[in-house]
């Protein structure tokens, strides 16, 4: 019913109170701020987002500061489309078209970050105070990016300064759990040289959301984020970027009464980048790029302080990168790139130190057969030793019908690589088990049966030559299908609609018993999915000081071999105590942790009189699955649901002598929390934390 | 926060179990009645036995990647209760381990002997829907494990919760030839889980027992 409202008044509420004198006024703006809107994700060419055969989004600087969002995670979750999910361990992944974080690449200014910890890539690490906007683009982009850029690619791009002398911003913001964040921006630009420094601290006491236990939801911790970054315009067709940035962050690491320690992170990357505009039409990239990412925890037992666990990871990236740019003519260019990753990983629970080198190449041909079409034709090659080399095609047309009407279409394959735990896992759970990376069942086997671990060779229940091959990367196809209508120049509709059909999804085998009664665990390419659904968006700009925005997502996301299983009715369900009783092919509710219904509305108040601005957000999402109770493996309609919730966030900033900005707001104003109601119960929402009243001051100078 | 369809189904689906035990009793004594009428000068039938046992408790030592020992806690379908017996037991439990009594010692401590002919096989539908023996299909302890070892699901962390893998219905070959299926409800006291989810090990499971010798229907 509350989706059903928003729903209403994000669609129908613009197309009904039109006024034809409003449009006037607002126009001019209107279409300065379109030719602004400037991406460089989607075809690794600076192109105007409008223009785009791609479903892809901008997040302004503007919003980001008039909402007060201070990390990543905080304002994907505001987007259409896109909701950040917890791991098991804490991290905040994003989910987009129904992808799990695994499946989409997060870069900054166009490389990439790493250090997954259990495939989820945590956004809540990056500070978003430097940040000039936020690119999204949606569906399969592995033609440009490779692995990883199955869902689509997050691009952070930062704000680098255009006027002379020495500026730069203050800003501390403090809220509810004793949330403290501050920035500090450095800037300095002389002609040809622009010099810029950012720092960053977050930190929080953390927060409770279980009453019947004295564990912390989220425990205290504290970050810093330093960047620094140069430019440097040799001549005006000569250009060098050099940018480094570091992450450190500690916590208390508490997960249990009997046990305490603490964990810790530490990132760094550097940059650098030099490009040359040869003639009008040949032009050159030189790019190389460095990743470290280093996470540790202990545990020690709180009764004797005696070690009850430790564990570490190190990951390093290397990539240099050359790319080319033709310009055939005015209607047609090509790009093309070659580089090597370099990447190891040292880690407890691993056999080895592996180590992966792919080179890759890519290529793409940007056309406008006519001035109403636009033509995208990609491809990239990543060779591997370690897995099965890919292949990734792409494909995707934009035809301008009317002035007002548009249409798009894509389609393209993604990846991604198998990760390092996939392949290398040596690993001997608490409980007696054992989980072996793909290429290291070959060797760990045989030395099991050996010492006894595993009794004799009738315990191997899965033939040992099934691991002399290459583990596929899980992989997909995405299609996209998209029209945009401009009514009137101050209101945009979009309509995008989204497959991504994804097989070779690696699972978890039995591969032996052992002698201790557990098993022997490897992974295999078994599980086919889909995820499909509509993507609405809309904004209207009611008058230079009035903008409304509504988004809505449509989402089903199924495994296909559960289907058939509830198909051929193989899929049971029983209640404590009870019987099995058989499933029907609609008590099949889809993949865990995907909501059906996603909507957001937006209202921003822009007062230019009083230098003030204002806004409210709401974000709504429908109900989702994420246990399995009845152990059936599936989720059906009988297993714990999470209700649906909606999230309202507000704002108001003014700006006072022009250089100072006070600002106060509420993150979700009607405390929704996900307290656990009985001893059985669990708390599944660990990221929202309760209301949170803050305050930020920002002075610029 | 939770689902309730969850719990208004657990009504209804008692509610179900309940009508279906009492309409499969219902359809026993039918066939049994014309049964008997058919073959007057054999033996009376005996009437198939269907039963719950609860909080059976099957207690164990070590495990967690320790070795496990322990007494089984042995229990015979023609009694329909648990036994101290070395030869009169049909299965016995320890933990998450179930043994027959037929076949070799996997190799743990203190596994009782096996001094039948017993065997078993896990079978996937409802407990109703198994209706015929398939007498091919049994197999036997041995040194490679055990034939009911497949029987639950092992949440992992935070609970650990061991629950019965929906639709596996256990097939039994008691120790002198007989027949009988199980399908096992909890692993937990009384049905329930507590909230440290350690009051496991009480089993509690409904059961056919078809006494007839070379009966291989449950009907």
């Amino acid at each position: 019913m509350r989706f059903k409202s928003i729903f209403i008044i994000a669609v129908l509420f613009p197309l009904l109170c039109l006024s034809q004198q409003q449009v006037e006024k607002t126009k001019d703006t209107v279409l300065t701020q379109q030719l602004n809107e400037v991406v460089v994700t989607a075809t690794r060419t600076i192109r105007q987002l409008s223009s785009l055969p791609l479903p892809a989004q901008l997040i302004a600087r503007k919003e980001l500061k008039e909402t007060n969002r201070t990390r990543l995670n905080t304002i994907l979750n505001e987007q259409t489309g896109l909701i950040t999910v917890q791991n098991f361990i804490g991290g905040e992944g994003i989910q987009m078209q129904g992808l799990d974080s695994e499946y989409t690449l997060v870069l900054i200014d166009g490389v990439p970050l790493i250090g997954r910890s259990a495939g989820t890539l945590d956004l809540s690490r990056l500070s978003i105070g430097n940040i000039k906007q936020i690119e999204i683009v949606k569906g399969a982009s592995s033609s440009l990016y490779g692995s990883e850029a199955l869902g689509g690619v997050i691009n952070i791009i930062t704000e680098k300064s255009n006027k002379n002398g020495v500026h730069g911003n203050l800003m501390h913001r403090y809220g509810t759990f004793n949330e403290n964040e501050t920035n500090i921006n450095l800037d300095y630009k002389k002609e040809n040289v622009t010099l810029g420094a950012f720092v960053n601290r977050s930190s929080s006491d953390g927060y409770n959301l279980n009453n019947a236990t004295n564990i912390n939801t989220l425990d205290p911790y504290f970050n810093y984020t330093f960047n620094t970054r140069l430019n440097y315009n040799v001549t005006e067709n000569t250009k060098f970027l050099a940018s480094a940035r570091y992450f450190l962050q500690d916590s208390d690491y508490i997960p249990t009464s009997t046990e305490s320690g603490e964990s810790k992170t530490r990132e760094w990357n550097a940059h650098v980048k030099a490009n040359h505009k040869y003639n009008e039409k040949w032009s050159s990239y030189f790019e190389f790029y460095a990743s470290r990412y280093f996470a540790e925890d202990y545990l020690n037992n709180i009764e004797d302080n005696s070690q009850f666990s430790e564990s570490f990871y190190k990951e390093l990236l290397i990539r240099p990168e050359i790319r080319a740019a033709y310009k055939v003519n005015e209607k047609s260019s090509f790009i093309g790139g070659l580089g090597l990753d370099y990447e190891t990983l040292k880690r407890t629970d691993f056999s080895t130190t592996p180590k992966f080198t792919s080179p890759f190449v890519y290529f793409q041909y940007d056309t406008n057969p006519n001035e109403n079409l636009n033509i995208l034709l990609g491809a990239r090659f990543d060779g591997h030793n370690e897995y099965n080399s890919q292949f990734s095609p792409k494909a995707a047309f934009r035809y301008q019908i009317t002035d007002k009407l548009a249409a798009k279409g894509s389609m393209g394959y993604g990846f991604k690589a198998p990760d390092f735990r996939q392949l290398y896992f040596d690993l001997e759970g608490i409980a007696g088990y054992t989980i072996l990376g793909y290429n290291v069942v070959n060797t760990r086997v045989p030395e099991m049966l050996d010492s006894g671990e595993i009794e004799n060779e009738n315990d191997i229940v899965v033939p040992l030559s099934n691991f002399n091959g290459k583990l596929n990367p899980e992989n997909s196809i995405s299609y996209n299908f998209g029209v945009t209508h401009n009514p009137i120049s101050t209101l945009k509709l979009e309509v995008n609609f989204f497959r991504n059909d994804i097989k070779d999804l690696i699972d978890t085998q039995l591969v032996a018993n052992k002698t201790n009664g557990s098993g022997v665990y490897s992974y295999k390419n078994v599980k086919k999915a889909f995820t499909q659904g509509i993507e609405f968006n809309s904004s209207w700009r009611i008058s230079n000081s009035l903008k409304i925005a509504g988004g809505y997502q449509f989402l089903l996301a199924k495994d296909k071999d559960a289907i058939e299983a509830f198909k051929n009715g193989d899929a049971f369900a029983s209640n404590p105590g009870s019987g099995s009783f058989k499933l029907n092919e609609d008590d099949y509710f889809g993949l865990f942790n995907r909501s059906k219904h996603m909507a957001n509305f937006k209202i921003f108040y822009t007062n230019t009189q009083h230098n003030f601005n204002t806004n409210l957000r709401v974000n709504y999402r429908s109900k989702y699955g994420i246990l399995d109770t009845n152990s059936n493996t599936y989720l059906d309609r009988y297993d714990d649901f999470v209700e649906a919730y909606m999230l309202w966030n507000c704002a108001i900033n003014k700006t006072f002598k022009e250089k100072y900005e006070l600002g106060i707001g509420i993150d979700n104003i009607f405390d929704f929390t996900d307290e656990p109601t009985s001893n059985n119960d669990f708390t599944f929402i660990n990221n929202i934390p309760g209301r949170i009243f803050y305050a930020k001051l920002n002075i610029q100078f | 926060m939770k689902s309730k369809i969850h719990k208004n189904n657990f009504k209804t689906n008692s509610i179900m179990n309940k009508t279906l035990k009492l309409l499969s009793i219902l359809v026993i004594t039918i066939a049994f009645t014309s049964c008997s009428s058919d073959d007057d000068d054999s033996q009376p039938q005996l009437q198939i036995e269907a039963e719950t046992v609860s909080n059976l408790y099957a207690p164990q030592q070590g495990g967690q990647g320790q070795p496990v020992s322990g007494e089984f806690t042995k229990f015979n379908f023609s009694t329909g209760t648990t036994t101290t017996s070395d030869t009169e037991w049909d299965i016995a439990f320890r933990g998450t381990s179930i043994i027959i009594n037929g076949g070799t010692s996997s190799g743990t401590t203190d596994e009782a002997e096996r001094t039948g002919n017993g065997g078993a096989y896990i079978t996937t539908g409802t407990f109703a829907s198994v209706t015929e023996v398939e007498t091919g299909s049994f197999l036997q302890d041995s040194e490679t494990g055990h034939v009911l070892s497949n029987w639950y699901t092992y949440a992992g962390p935070p609970t650990h919760e061991i629950s019965p893998t929906p639709g596996k219905i256990l097939v039994i070959r008691t120790h002198d030839g007989k027949y009988a299926k199980v399908e096992i409800l909890s692993y937990y006291q009384d049905v329930q889980p507590n909230a440290e989810y350690n009051n496991y090990r009480y089993y509690t499971f409904n059961y056919v027992y078809q006494p007839n010798q070379g009966e291989t229907s449950f009907e």
